[in-house]
């Protein structure tokens, strides 16, 4: 399979993280809609007759699970750009800048902020009636680990090809 | 860098441009540009070897050491 052009294994990566993109900003402009609407919610309830509107009562357990949400969303949306760029560079046929290894570098920290905000609001969640498991993996954290090392084998073969680029 | 390229100097008393060495070594200009503005990370000994042949040079004619800088640096 080829690695640059039409139908090698980048552009079917970036048709797929393009997608995955259009979902996430949905999801986005989803929940902030669900922000401003959800305190509303018992009030148009209440104007509907013979409506129970008890359960849709909004309590502070639903405004930390949707400000999770929205932290989890702008993780993921921040990692997909950034990936998006990364290939951005693959088709243009240099891989190896240095501006790929500060995205890689900042992907990870975007997962860090991610796995923290996780263990964050599953904390936050055990003195609320908010339903967010602490469920973090190890493999989530040998994730983060590789792509804090793709950054340096990036930041190094940058390097390279800068001395390449530089050697007459 | 330390090392600076006065391979201008060699070739204003050679009378060559940068065009005709280049012709001459196989190097293209924009390398051979890049050698002479003193951005090059590196040289080829083939490359060196090539340009003191047309040039009818030695390496230190073209390559210079400055120690003050050396120094400079190596204090930072």
């Amino acid at each position: 399979m080829r690695a640059i052009g039409k139908g090698s294994l980048a552009s079917i990566l970036a048709m797929g993280l393009n997608i995955i993109r259009i979902v996430l900003w949905l999801g986005f402009i989803g929940l902030s809609i669900a922000v401003v609407v959800i305190p509303f919610v018992s009030v148009i309830a209440g104007m509907f007759q013979g409506f129970d509107g008890g359960d849709a009562l909004v309590d502070g357990a639903d405004y930390i699970q949707l400000a999770y949400q929205f932290v989890s969303l702008g993780v993921m949306l921040f990692v997909v750009t950034r990936l998006l760029e990364v290939l951005k560079t693959l088709r243009f046929g240099s891989p190896f800048v240095k501006e790929n290894a500060d995205r890689f570098r900042t992907v990870g920290y975007a997962l860090l902020i991610g796995e923290g905000a996780k263990i964050a609001f599953g904390l936050l969640s055990l003195i609320t009636s908010a339903d967010i498991e602490i469920d973090t993996q190890p493999i989530t954290w040998l994730a983060i680990i590789t792509v804090f090392v793709l950054a340096e084998v990036f930041h190094e073969g940058a390097r390279m090809k800068e001395e390449q680029d530089l050697t007459v | 860098m330390a090392i600076s390229v006065k391979l201008d100097r060699v070739l204003l008393d050679r009378g060559m441009s940068l065009t005709e060495l280049s012709e001459r070594v196989g190097v293209t200009i924009a390398n051979l540009s890049i050698l002479k503005t003193g951005k090059a990370k590196a040289i080829r000994f083939s490359t060196l070897e090539a340009i003191c042949h047309e040039l009818n040079c030695q390496p230190g004619d073209i390559l210079f050491f400055d120690e003050e800088d050396s120094a400079a640096k190596a204090a930072e």
